[in-house]
């Protein structure tokens, strides 16, 4: 785990494990709670498998679609774990995903009260991803936030 | 979303170019009167002004005067916006997490 980097998040969901599990590998649950209303999401390509595809789009008006998620799962160990990214896309090919390239991996474990859900989220540097793009100066973000990690860190008392 | 979106582009246009970026530097030594600041800089007073007044309107510096001297002084809390990004994804998160939950736990959808 990378603090600077990196997100834990976990619940007790008051529901059995095999439901979170549906709601996680059934396509039309997925696409229920995916994406926050009033967007509304579609699921192009869904197979829960080790590296099979995770494609998502959204809409605002329930017309046009928009790319959303175009990601590859990893890990799938039924009802205990998903592992998918989108640092490279359905078809395997390496990308470079806005906002930061990341890995979620999701664990379900059996709680008195239905589901330990814990959710990890590896992400890359995104100032790594900023060096690839013109963000209009040519030191670029990673030059930047490095100079600034540097200087605000001379100034946090320790 | 929109607004957060809207203060990053500024901190981040204010921080693309050199002169702004020695400035914050400078700064994140110890708060310094624009005087002596604008001596370090090979520019004309007045346009050393403009990139004081670029920083100061997206909250990166705050300036004070006292007396006669106007000193700048380094804002800390704006600077940790560039580190928004990661907070932006925790709250992704927990939306979507907080969904989810709502779904497993809607009685009509297990009936």
């Amino acid at each position: 785990m990378n603090p600077d980097l990196d997100l834990v998040l976990q619940r007790v969901i008051r529901a059995p494990r095999t439901a979170v599990w549906n709601a996680w590998t059934d396509p039309s649950r997925f696409a229920k709670w995916w994406i926050p209303a009033p967007m509304t999401c579609r699921v192009d390509r869904f197979e829960v498998r080790p590296g099979g595809p995770l494609v998502t789009r959204m809409s605002e008006d329930g017309t046009t679609f928009v790319p959303h998620l175009d990601a590859a799962f990893l890990v799938v160990d039924d009802l205990e774990r998903i592992v998918f990214t989108n640092a490279i896309d359905s078809e395997w090919r390496p990308t470079n995903p806005a906002p930061v390239a990341m890995t979620a991996e999701i664990t379900l474990g059996d709680h008195p009260d239905g589901t330990d859900y814990r959710v990890v989220v590896r992400h890359g540097d995104p100032a790594a991803r900023a060096r690839h793009e013109e963000l209009g100066f040519l030191e670029g973000w990673g030059t930047v936030t490095g100079q600034l990690a540097a200087l605000t860190e001379s100034q946090v008392p320790r | 979303m929109a607004q957060y979106s809207a203060e990053l582009d500024g901190v981040f246009t204010a921080l693309a170019d050199p002169t702004r970026r020695g400035v914050i530097r400078r700064l994140g030594r110890s708060p310094t009167s624009v005087g002596d600041l604008a001596r370090e800089f090979p520019m004309t007073l007045p346009s050393f002004m403009k990139h004081v007044r670029t920083l100061e309107a997206t909250g990166l510096i705050r300036t004070v005067k006292l007396g006669r001297v106007r000193t700048c002084v380094l804002n800390h809390d704006r600077l940790a916006l560039v580190d928004g990004w990661l907070a932006e994804q925790r709250q992704i998160w927990e939306d979507r997490t907080d969904r989810l939950e709502r779904l497993v736990t809607d009685p009509e959808e297990h009936p």
